[in-house]
């Protein structure tokens, strides 16, 4: 057993007024300091291209079609089992889309595993942050809250290839 | 037996079969494409290739499936020598073959996608364009070819030749140009066109009512029994997200179908996933019906069957062995005779698998004591029947429907079956599992017993037949008791 004696206290000390005045000093100095805090709501907060925010689907030039093949690996790789594709036969060249593709925004954890696995670039994580609604079904988002056109996400785009090169070999597909 | 040596360990083999069945046998693995064990091995596509070593002569690459097993071999499937003939193969094949596997159904199953993992370089050296060929080539109404795809194993061809017997693919044309095609560009016919797509080591050979419906890592695969003849096909049942059963494909069985299937059993599936299921019971008055809860609907049989203890009581040939347990208890509990409705035929007979009797279960109720009634003695001994108790899946509808509605309205229909049944007279529709969403055991023609597995949920509101039969006669019971007192 250890027997901590408590420190005396001096007489300057019993009085806590030095303190008081100390504290004072800083709030008033703070005051004439420039601020840290936000209006958040109001002013947002700056994102840049490092930013993982919530994903979104990308189209094509032709700004109708998804880039996406439903191949279903961002499905596969997703952790939190946030993505369901149900797939569909196309006409176009590429043979397959999605008929249904849903992000569950309330399980997402925005770890970008979905932009990693896709082999057809068609899904980025975006700078879009923010999420509130009044029920949990309008928080699943569906196609055409999840398309965006590529140039929103170029951004994006441009640093995930800078930062992926190094491993990434010239593939040879067509 | 002959006595081999396999990677260094001594093993005894069948002579009669190729080197790769041993090597199989013994755990060595060895790729394969063009290789099917039900087909004649032809050897075309090389990629099975290993080192021999036999006698005095020097170590040697062979493919194992045309090279017989014989005396004092030595094989080596390990060696840099073999396993540099496969890369060396694997690249070739993959010259010409598309990087699709995103949009590509095989995908996940797909023996080019595995071997070039385990065996294949990670980058092609090529620099000539991929050929260019028909995508999307409609052989019949069944299969989808995909040229560019094709490795040209010729597994299909030989499907056609050995197993079928009728020879409707061929492989046309020359070198680099060389595609599968049918004989005169005729569509495929026959009853074991889905065959094709599943011995396709790639995906070359698609079934048209599955492609681009499901990625197949995403589907729970559930051992089943066929239940569209009485030859009860071991199948997998194959589910998406637990709802859906998106395909059927046959699972090796060495008594009752090898390797296949016919396609009335592949793609009777849609039966499976009906919509308008009878979820709880249905009580039907004055023509009405009203949907309850299946308690109630018990309790309202349980006061017909009081008033009407002598009910004609039949039985469906899709009903499992345990059902027919307890459906004979149910008729000893009624002191009615055990009926069995005999099977529908079709006219789907052949030779190799289809039985043209549209029951699993024939015989395993038969075995149990139910006596086989046909369609007509049926209807005629419903007609002068006061109440009845029809069990079983598709009951309605081998009676037909038409033929239960000209019954006369005194009738008192009790019926357990997947759908509700409208007729005018006052009935019961108690809603029973379909072949999915039960277990159970069905005795094929030849005696060979198929278990049936609960793939996904039954409707809600759905019990097992067992248990609403037992709790019937279970009500019923005490009734009997103070009778008999």
């Amino acid at each position: 057993m250890v027997i901590i004696k408590r420190k005396e206290l001096s007489f300057i000390e019993k009085l806590y007024l030095p303190q008081i005045f100390q504290a004072l000093s800083h709030s008033f100095r703070a005051m004439f300091q420039p601020r840290i805090t936000r209006q958040y709501p109001e002013e947002p907060l700056p994102t840049n291209e490092v930013t993982r925010g919530q994903p979104r689907l990308t189209l094509l030039e032709d700004g109708e079609h998804l880039a996406c093949v439903s191949c279903g690996l961002c499905e596969a790789a997703c952790p939190a089992y946030a993505i369901t594709i149900d797939g569909h036969e196309t006409e176009r060249f590429i043979e397959r889309e999605p008929e249904r593709f849903e992000i569950d925004m309330l399980r997402c954890i925005l770890c970008g595993f979905c932009e990693e696995a896709c082999p057809k670039d068609a899904i980025f994580m975006s700078d879009e942050l923010e999420l509130a609604d009044f029920s949990r079904a309008a928080l699943v988002y569906d196609i055409d809250k999840l398309k965006r056109p590529r140039e929103e996400l170029q951004g994006r785009i441009d640093y995930f290839y800078q930062v992926n090169d190094r491993w990434r070999t010239p593939s040879s597909t067509s | 037996m002959t006595r081999i040596t396999i990677n260094g360990k001594e093993v005894e083999a069948d002579p009669k079969k190729p080197l790769i069945t041993a090597c199989h046998e013994h755990a060595a693995q060895v790729p394969m494409y063009c290789y099917h064990p039900g087909l004649t091995p032809v050897g075309s596509c090389r990629i099975c290739q290993v080192e021999l070593q036999q006698g005095e002569i020097p170590p040697r690459i062979v493919v194992a499936c045309r090279t017989p097993v014989a005396e004092g071999m030595v094989v080596n499937t390990e060696t840099p020598q073999a396993h540099d003939a496969r890369r060396q193969c694997l690249e070739f094949l993959l010259k010409n073959h598309p990087l699709d596997c995103p949009i590509c159904d095989k995908a996940g199953e797909c023996d080019l996608q595995d071997y070039s993992f385990s065996e294949g370089q990670a980058e092609g050296r090529s620099v000539e364009p991929r050929r260019k060929l028909e995508k999307r080539k409609n052989l019949g109404d069944v299969i989808v070819l995909d040229q560019e795809r094709c490795i040209l194993c010729s597994r299909c061809v030989r499907f056609f030749e050995d197993v079928t017997k009728k020879p409707q693919l061929t492989v046309s044309g020359l070198g680099s140009r060389s595609v599968i095609s049918t004989f005169m560009d005729r569509p495929l016919t026959g009853n074991y066109q889905g065959n094709v797509a599943d011995i396709c080591p790639v995906g070359a050979l698609t079934l048209s009512g599955f492609r681009f419906q499901a990625r197949v890592w995403n589907l729970d695969k559930h051992l089943s029994t066929c239940g569209e003849c009485s030859r009860g096909c071991s199948i997998t049942v194959e589910v998406l997200r637990r709802k859906e059963v998106k395909r059927l494909r046959p699972h090796f069985n060495e008594e009752v179908n090898k390797w296949w299937m016919c396609d009335h059993g592949r793609f009777s599936y849609a039966r499976l996933n009906a919509e308008d299921r009878l979820q709880g019971a249905t009580l039907h008055q004055d023509g009405v019906p009203h949907p309850v809860d299946r308690e109630t609907g018990i309790a309202a049989v349980v006061d017909m069957l009081r008033v009407h203890s002598g009910a004609y009581i039949l039985i469906s040939p899709w009903m499992t062995v345990e059902e027919g347990e307890q459906a004979l208890a149910f008729c000893h509990a009624l002191a009615s005779p055990p009926r069995l409705l005999a099977p529908p035929t079709n006219d789907l007979k052949d030779d190799l698998l289809h039985t043209g009797e549209a029951a699993p279960n024939r015989r395993g109720l038969e075995g149990q004591g139910f006596q086989t009634q046909s369609r007509d003695d049926a209807l005629s001994a419903l007609a002068a029947a006061e109440c009845a108790v029809l069990i079983g899946e598709r009951i309605t509808e081998i009676l037909g429907v038409e033929a239960l509605a000209e019954l006369s309205n005194s009738i008192r229909l009790i019926i357990f079956d997947t759908h509700a049944l409208q007729v005018s007279a006052t009935n019961v529709c108690i809603g029973i599992p379909n072949a999915a969403e039960r277990t159970g055991t069905w005795i094929n023609v030849d005696g060979h017993a198929g278990r049936i597995a609960a793939a996904k949920p039954a409707p809600p509101g759905v019990a097992s037949l067992t248990r609403s039969l037992e709790e019937i006669r279970a009500a019923l019971a005490p009734v009997a008791g103070e009778v008999g007192s």
